[in-house]
């Protein structure tokens, strides 16, 4: 069975009944899992009472962190920091050449730019490198659809293609009224330039091969890549 | 001309009436794909049910994607945030019952 993962999800964090609620059209779009982007301070307990509300409406969790720095020193003294405690780490890119460290650090699972920024975005020299996935915020489309992001989207997604890039598709949803079914998700990824089966691969196996090595690499048993305890 | 049914789920923080729902569809597929992409299309609301907050539309069998995208888009209703989700795509509107 198919597995449909959004991988950046916002919930107001103490807002139970928002929680809820966003759970459950998560549910009702047909996602099975999904990524929370908690502020990296919170409680456990917090974070426990989150989990659950999703995990009652049959949707399983995963914690996320988003690094936002200047410097490449602040980057990885963040990385070194929150990569054991967080599931996926997403890096978003406010220049170039952070957004080069980010690429080239394994320990990062996703890069994302800004595309209102126009400083800084995607190019050859970042996707040439990288070992991180691309994400595609869709949030920024559905609050300001204008043609300049939407071109921008589209270069950006030729540039992760030529260099065999993976994409993934988010809805980056921060409210009920933000989340997008994961065929709306591919349904606009067809139309910024991927075919089916890339739109198809952007929600469901790219995420869920993520989050299944991370999970993996988190594990006891776990020693390096390709070695574990028996 | 072949068609496909949609079945829509609208979450509003108003409630949504017939004509504000097929003025938006209409106008987000307007929007982004053009006056000959919307003749392609060619939405039609065949049933609003207020009640259940869902809809469903036929349009032409080959542009799921542009309706599906245009749906996505869709941001607000008036002044107030809306959300439309995908339920279903069927060949036939007795499909779209069948679970």
């Amino acid at each position: 069975m198919v597995k449909f993962l959004d991988l950046h999800v916002i919930p107001k964090i103490g807002d139970e009944s928002s929680c809820a609620r966003m759970a459950d059209l998560l549910a009702l779009s047909g996602y099975h899992a999904v990524g929370l982007t908690v502020p990296t301070g919170l409680l456990r307990d917090k974070l426990e009472d989150l989990r659950k509300c999703f995990q009652d409406s049959g949707i399983q969790v995963f914690l996320r962190a988003d690094l936002t720095c200047s410097r490449r020193e602040e980057l990885l003294k963040l990385l070194r920091r929150f990569r054991p405690a967080f599931d996926i780490i997403g890096v978003k890119c406010t220049n170039h050449s952070l957004a080069l460290v980010a690429a080239r650090d394994r320990r990062v699972d996703l890069i994302y730019f800004d595309p209102a920024r126009r400083n800084v975005w995607l190019d050859d020299s970042i996707a040439n490198v990288s070992n991180a996935a691309f994400e595609l915020n869709l949030n920024m489309l559905f609050e300001r659809a204008d043609h300049l992001i939407i071109t921008r989207f589209m270069k950006d997604i030729i540039i992760a293609l030529r260099h065999d890039m993976q994409i993934v598709l988010s809805s980056g949803g921060t409210s009920t009224f933000t989340i997008r079914a994961p065929v709306q998700l591919m349904a606009i990824a067809e139309v910024l330039g991927l075919n089916k089966q890339e739109a198809f691969e952007s929600v469901s196996t790219i995420p869920s091969r993520i989050v299944g090595s991370n999970i993996k690499r988190r594990s006891q048993t776990y020693v390096e890549e390709g070695v574990s305890e028996a | 001309m072949s068609r496909r049914y949609l079945q829509i789920k609208i979450c509003s923080e108003i409630t949504v009436t017939e004509e504000q729902f097929s003025r938006t569809l209409t106008a987000s597929i307007l929007k982004y794909f053009g006056e000959v992409g919307l003749s392609r299309v060619a939405p039609k609301l065949i049933r609003f049910e207020p009640y259940k907050s869902t809809a469903i539309v036929a349009f032409a069998k080959d542009y799921v994607v542009e309706v599906q995208a245009a749906l996505a888009l869709i941001r607000q209703i008036g002044e107030s945030e809306t959300l439309m989700l995908p339920l279903k795509t069927s060949g036939t509107i007795k499909g779209l019952s069948k679970s």
